[in-house]
């Protein structure tokens, strides 16, 4: 697919990384989520837009059972990765977001090192065989968190001393650790200044050459600025989906045109 | 869409930009109009008048890009909003160029007021401009109403408006091989015929802002051109 901002740049073929057919969510009584489907593609910046309780951070979280947390939830149909189906009792849930990484609203690095913090998912999932490789691996997705060179002479510090920006590179250095072919963001800015804000665009736009980024945002022009294609939610269902320069310039649902010119819709 | 944005300085802001370029095309109907009527009354005054008030027209359109590029970077227009601001940015550089070749006829006006009359041609002109004139009208109705039909109906109307050139362009060659003395008036008339074939154009631009303005996308098919005095010899 290409890119349809000003400077064109090939995201290469139009794979689709995330299928979901017919999901249904809901949490007790409250339908959350109304047969919502769609193709997520690979190595692209897929943006969920819509009001507060549309249901795109609910949808989000089904990419990576996040749902299964939450008691009463209930999930209906199929979300495939790669043609399999994720919900399939034979999913490991700790293994598949080994797969989905998320990157959460506010900077949640845990109370350890900000060595640790990223050395902790390559751990638990033995990707590493040495102190060496573990170090290559830290350094690697501390650099791909446009983090590194803030943080290399200090990486036995706590990472919670960082600066919130900071913090939320490192979480999404920690997320990028375990190699996932799928990276979750919701609301990942919410919390940031312009400028760390810019950083993480940069990053987002980076991570897409490897990975398949979903950004949940309330700012439709960071929608606008990092995603390719553009999902818009509204009271559970998914109105409108298609290239992001389509669904800001000429959206075909007029609740879309509401929505992002900024009417009452 | 005729809802409102939640930020009313918004709807502000738009209708603001949208009452001025009414006001500015307002001002070139008149332009033309009176450029004609001073070209066949052999007025003067009126012609000057005509010179005068382009200024206030080139004036507008400085201050709607200035409009557009404020509301462009302080309220980041999407889909409809966008296309209202683009389209203002287009419409107004159209109108500004009609504006320009209306001033051309006056000055015309001036020098041929003390030349020998050219039989019939300044009617002819004066209803092409009339045309002409209408078709800014409706262009402009159209742009207020986001009646892209209307606009759509405007393109159509510009093939008459070359075919009235072309007529003209003959009637002048005739002129001018009946006797060399006609040459000078008749060329200033060619030039204000010209003039006026070139506003077509650009009402026909305009109408088409209107177009992508309720549609999103220009026409493609691409309106009927008549002009075929490139082709024509004096046998033509």
């Amino acid at each position: 697919m290409d890119d349809q901002r000003i400077i064109e740049r090939m995201t290469g073929m139009m794979d689709i990384k995330i299928a979901a057919k017919d999901v249904n969510v809901w949490y007790g009584d409250n339908h959350a989520i109304k047969d919502v489907t769609v193709d997520i593609a690979d190595k692209t910046v897929t943006a969920f837009i819509g009001p507060s309780g549309c249901g795109k951070s609910t949808f989000l979280r089904c990419i990576n059972r996040m749902n299964d947390t939450i008691d009463v939830a209930r999930v209906e149909g199929d979300i495939l990765l790669d043609g399999e189906n994720i919900y399939d009792p034979k999913v490991d849930p700790v293994q598949l977001r080994a797969k989905i990484g998320m990157v959460f609203q506010k900077p949640n690095p845990f109370p350890k090192s900000i060595y640790d913090n990223v050395a902790y998912g390559p751990r638990i999932h033995g990707l590493a065989r040495s102190k060496a490789e573990l170090d290559e691996i830290v350094e690697k997705s501390l650099r791909r968190g446009a983090i590194w060179n803030e943080v290399k002479d200090r990486l036995d510090q706590p990472g919670t001393g960082l600066s919130g920006g900071q913090q939320q590179r490192l979480c999404i250095a920690r997320a990028v650790a375990t190699e996932p072919e799928v990276l979750l963001m919701d609301e990942p800015c919410s919390a940031l200044d312009p400028i760390a804000t810019a950083q993480v665009e940069e990053l987002i736009d980076e991570l897409r050459q490897n990975f398949s980024v979903v950004i949940v945002t309330h700012s439709m022009q960071q929608a606008a600025r990092v995603s390719q294609k553009t999902a818009f939610f509204h009271l559970g269902d998914l109105v409108e989906y298609g290239d992001t320069a389509e669904i800001f310039t000429t959206p075909k649902d007029n609740r879309t045109e509401s929505y992002i010119t900024g009417r009452i819709g | 869409m005729h809802e409102q944005h939640i930020a009313s300085a918004f709807d502000r802001d738009l209708e603001a930009i949208q009452a001025r370029i009414m006001k500015m095309g307002g001002m070139v109907e008149s332009a033309i109009v009176d450029s004609a009527k001073s070209l066949e009354l052999r007025d003067v005054e009126l012609a000057e008048k005509v010179r005068k008030n382009d200024k206030a027209i080139d004036l507008l359109e400085e201050q709607l890009n200035e409009d557009a590029a404020r509301v462009i970077a302080l309220r980041a227009p999407t889909a409809s909003d966008l296309r209202t601001v683009l389209s203002v940015i287009k419409i107004s550089a159209n109108l500004e160029r009609c504006g320009d070749y209306a001033k051309n006829m006056a000055k015309r006006t001036s020098v041929l007021a003390s030349l020998p009359l050219v039989d019939g041609a300044s009617a002819s002109i004066r209803r092409m401009a009339r045309e002409v004139q209408l078709m800014l009208t409706d262009a402009l109705d159209a742009y207020i109403q986001r009646d892209a039909e209307l606009a759509h109906q405007v393109i159509l109307r510009d093939e008459d408006v070359d075919q009235m050139y072309n007529a003209l362009f003959r009637e002048l060659l005739t002129h001018m091989m009946e006797d060399p003395r006609n040459i000078t008036p008749s060329m200033h008339m060619h030039f204000i015929a010209k003039n006026i074939e070139r506003m077509g154009d650009h009402v026909t631009s305009v109408a088409e802002q209107v177009i992508y303005l309720v549609t999103g996308s220009i026409p493609d098919d691409a309106r009927p051109k008549d002009d075929r005095t490139p082709y024509m010899s004096e046998e033509g």
